[in-house]
């Protein structure tokens, strides 16, 4: 686990979300990274009923990391998260009467994974009711877990591949009240892909693209 | 030209004399042939003792006359030429046919290739006693007698100024921490922690250190039985390259009369490693290269460079 940063990547003037991803397999397979396999992260959105006391509405998202394939991430939107066993989904079911699953809000990223040295680079499709709506690209280093020592490090590496859609430091890290020095966890990935998720959301379908 | 003709008066004074050691030879034989014979059956003893005389006689004569032949001869064939660099070996030169029995031609290269070896012997050996060679050559000459007496003082230390050279090293440094564990009977393992950057792991006898291996800050110290664990490298390959690179400095801080300094400066060495991610490479000015950071650290200066950079 290092530190990582997910960005979205906007879709090439004129080219379908599958031709850009395609471009992007090939910088990385050109710079010399090797497929690894592939990767997915999955996020549902829950409503909180039962509001008795009045206060507004809050959003629970429960998410879902291949990285971490017996772990399960709940987030409440902008509050505080948890990470559980993978059985908590059977608990949210239980919990029906206080969280409701918001159907059709589920979001999901799939794709490939590449590695290059101590690089993990994850590219992947972001897809809402199977319409791809973006492109979601993670790039983690492996061997060191303090964001304010390797960011530049990282935007080097990313600058290659990505060019001028390289992302700046992450807000998670920036607004963390320890500073840049403290070590990352997998609950600043689950953000990271969250926040991405919610501007997806919000986004506009793109015309003609359906999911492969 | 004198020399050719020379040559071709030797050769018939040869043939000559070869003949004469011929004959030589057979009137030789003769003399033992007619002595083994005894004498011939002749009426009277005196006849028969009169006759082998004078046959005995004539082939002594014989021979005596053979032996003035060839000496008269030798002196006439003369010395083998003794200017001729390879000696009668030379002589395989005169052999008229070199197609079949290229001898000469092979001796020639195999005494230059003889000459070379041992040129090139020669410098090798006056270099290599040049350079005393830090660890094992001092086994060589005189120094040989002088190491057990040496090794014995550093490797046998109290544990106790051991472990106060450790601590006093370990408050030089406030961003290291290292601490210590015995393990195995008295030789020290020490777990040096450098910032939030990597762990190392460097294994001592007495004041020597003796192995280290690099992990990143976050990997895994201690093996499935809850020991240190000092033999399994890094998964990552930035840590591998810094370890590959402590070992070399191991071998670069040498001075066995003090071995507390060589600590000191190795730890030194190894704090630089602080900003592993955080320095760019001193010569390309970039922070990767070939996807690794720049991992060499210079021995004098503590500069980062990346290890295709640093020459």
């Amino acid at each position: 686990m290092g530190v990582t940063c997910v960005c979205q990547v906007p879709v090439s003037e004129g080219k379908s979300v599958q031709q850009t991803v395609d471009i992007l397999h090939k910088k990385l397979e050109q710079l010399g990274a090797v497929k690894q396999g592939n990767f997915w992260v999955d996020c549902e959105t829950y409503h909180a009923t039962g509001n008795a006391t009045g206060q507004p509405s809050k959003l629970l998202y429960v998410m879902h990391n291949s990285e971490t394939p017996l772990s399960c991430m709940a987030l409440f939107e902008g509050g505080p998260g948890l990470s559980a066993d993978a059985n908590f989904d059977v608990l949210m079911v239980k919990l029906k009467s206080h969280f409701q699953n918001a159907k059709g809000h589920k979001v999901e990223s799939r794709g490939v994974r590449y590695r290059y040295c101590d690089f993990l680079v994850k590219i992947g499709t972001v897809a809402m009711s199977s319409s791809a709506r973006g492109i979601s690209v993670e790039v983690e280093y492996c061997a060191c877990v303090i964001p304010g020592d390797c960011w530049n490090l990282m935007k080097e590496f990313m600058q290659s591949f990505l060019g001028s859609n390289t992302p700046e430091l992450p807000t998670v890290f920036t607004s963390k009240a320890e500073g840049l020095s403290v070590p990352v966890d997998c609950m600043d990935t689950m953000s990271q892909y969250l926040e991405l998720f919610g501007r997806v959301r919000k986004q506009q379908v793109l015309p003609g693209s359906g999911v492969r | 030209m004198a020399d050719v003709m020379n040559v071709g008066v030797n050769l018939e004074a040869f043939s000559l004399a070869i003949n004469a050691i011929q004959a030589l030879r057979s009137s030789v034989t003769r003399v033992f042939d007619s002595l083994k014979d005894g004498m011939k059956n002749k009426e009277t003893l005196e006849g028969r003792e009169k006759v082998f005389i004078t046959e005995f006689q004539d082939n002594l004569q014989s021979v005596n006359r053979d032996l003035n032949e060839l000496e008269r001869l030798s002196t006439l064939v003369g010395r083998p030429s003794e200017s001729h660099p390879l000696h009668n070996s030379g002589l395989l030169s005169l052999d008229p046919v070199q197609d079949k029995t290229p001898l000469y031609s092979q001796l020639l290269q195999a005494y230059k290739w003889s000459n070379k070896l041992q040129y090139h012997a020669g410098l090798a050996s006056s270099l290599l006693n040049q350079q005393s060679l830090k660890r094992s050559a001092n086994q060589m000459g005189t120094s040989a007698k002088r190491r057990p007496k040496v090794q014995p003082s550093t490797l046998v230390l109290p544990i106790q100024y051991v472990d106060d050279v450790i601590s006093r090293i370990g408050r030089m440094f406030p961003d290291m921490s290292i601490e210590l564990f015995r393990p195995n009977g008295t030789s020290a393992v020490l777990l040096v922690t450098l910032g939030k950057v990597l762990k190392a792991i460097v294994v001592m006898r007495s004041l020597f250190i003796d192995r280290t291996i690099v992990r990143g800050f976050h990997e895994n110290i201690y093996s499935e039985d809850g020991k240190l664990d000092i033999w399994s490298k890094s998964n990552y390959q930035a840590f591998q390259k810094v370890t590959d690179h402590a070992t070399t400095a191991l071998l670069h801080y040498q001075l066995p009369q003090m071995p507390d300094v060589v600590v000191r400066s190795f730890m030194t060495w190894l704090r630089s490693y602080i900003k592993l991610f955080q320095n760019p490479c001193q010569r390309c000015g970039k922070f990767l290269q070939e996807g690794l950071p720049p991992t060499w650290r210079d021995f004098r200066t503590l500069e980062a460079f990346h290890d295709t950079c640093r020459q």
